[in-house]
């Protein structure tokens, strides 16, 4: 069987640096690595074009996130800073919305069922915590949804307001206060967030680029 | 002080460059002109972080071509050095002409 020729550059490369481009520059950037891509790949073959293509993308993306604060510092951390204030207000949501409809719609109206007990102490906590996520996600994509043409650089910088304080407690107080407890435990559900949120970010920008390449490509 | 800004070291390359390539300048060709006159790599993502820098200064202006099948139907992105750019490097030249005017660089660093 022989093997298919890859046409293309690495997707998951030309994914991530559509998340990061500016509108403006959705035909430019892209289409410049492209470019490149097929001039090298005939020159020194795919395998050095697609290292190339990375290398080229990785930067790209550092570059544009750094002109993301350049250009807009004020709507970035605006919205970040709103982003944790609707955080602060909204991680009691889901526990008060489960409790509030079990309350009105009991599923085990005899409190000595014998499933109650399994009720609250697992499945009540586990629904919490995936409306946690959902509401991590949603918060993203309200983040995202602000800073137009930011969106990855907002929510990754409020993803990192969840990630750096644990990461400097853990490095800073290690010595004294080792975690002994089994590996799988330490990524708690408050790591999840970081995720979330990001995911809530790449949702709304994909939406957006989505709709903007239907537009562009339209007649009118 | 407004009027007197110079161009840093890396934008006096991307406006020379723009110069250089005229109607042609764009991404691609701006990088291959830097990488060949100047023996350094430079990415696509530096290329553009400058131009943006130097068109919000009102140095370079940008315009879209047509769209191109071997970039996937993608239009380019092609720029050029305004009259106020032109000034910018003028500038430059003058103060780094006027800085080194009368240095034995050569002597100098050679050591």
């Amino acid at each position: 069987m022989t093997k298919t020729p890859r046409l293309q550059p690495p997707r998951l490369a030309i994914w991530l640096v559509n998340q990061f481009t500016p509108y403006e520059q959705a035909e430019s950037i892209p289409g410049d690595l492209l470019e490149e891509f097929s001039d090298l790949k005939l020159k020194s073959g795919e395998d050095f074009a697609r290292r190339w293509y990375w290398r080229q993308s990785l930067n790209a993306i550092a570059y544009l996130i750094g002109s993301a604060f350049r250009l807009a510092p004020w709507r970035i951390a605006g919205a970040v800073i709103a982003g944790r204030l609707l955080f602060l207000y909204g991680l009691m949501l889901p526990e008060r919305a489960i409790v509030a409809v079990l309350r009105k719609y009991p599923i085990y109206p005899n409190y000595d069922h014998e499933n109650v007990y399994a009720l609250w102490m697992i499945w009540v906590p586990l629904a919490i915590q995936i409306g946690w996520v959902i509401m991590a996600m949603s918060i993203g994509c309200l983040v995202a949804a602000a800073v137009k043409g930011k969106e990855m650089v907002a929510t990754m910088t409020l993803a990192l307001t969840f990630v750096a304080p644990p990461l400097v407690r853990m490095i800073l107080l290690r010595p004294q206060a080792p975690f002994s407890g089994p590996p799988f435990l330490r990524i708690g559900i408050f790591s999840v967030f970081p995720v979330a949120i990001v995911v809530g970010g790449a949702i709304v920008r994909t939406i957006r680029s989505a709709v903007s390449s239907r537009r562009s490509a339209s007649p009118c | 002080m407004p009027g007197r800004d110079y161009l840093g070291e890396f934008e006096h390359i991307v406006v020379l460059a723009l110069l250089r390539l005229a109607e042609q300048a764009y991404g691609v060709t701006v990088r291959r002109e830097i990488e060949v006159r100047t023996g350094r790599e430079v990415s696509i993502g530096a290329i553009y972080a400058t131009l943006d820098r130097l068109e919000a200064k009102g140095y370079v202006k940008s315009q879209l071509g047509d769209p191109t099948p071997e970039r996937g139907g993608r239009s380019k992105r092609f720029f050029h050095v305004t009259g106020k750019g032109v000034a910018a490097v003028n500038r430059t030249h003058r103060a780094l002409h006027s800085m080194t005017k009368g240095l034995d660089l050569a002597r100098s660093y050679s050591l």
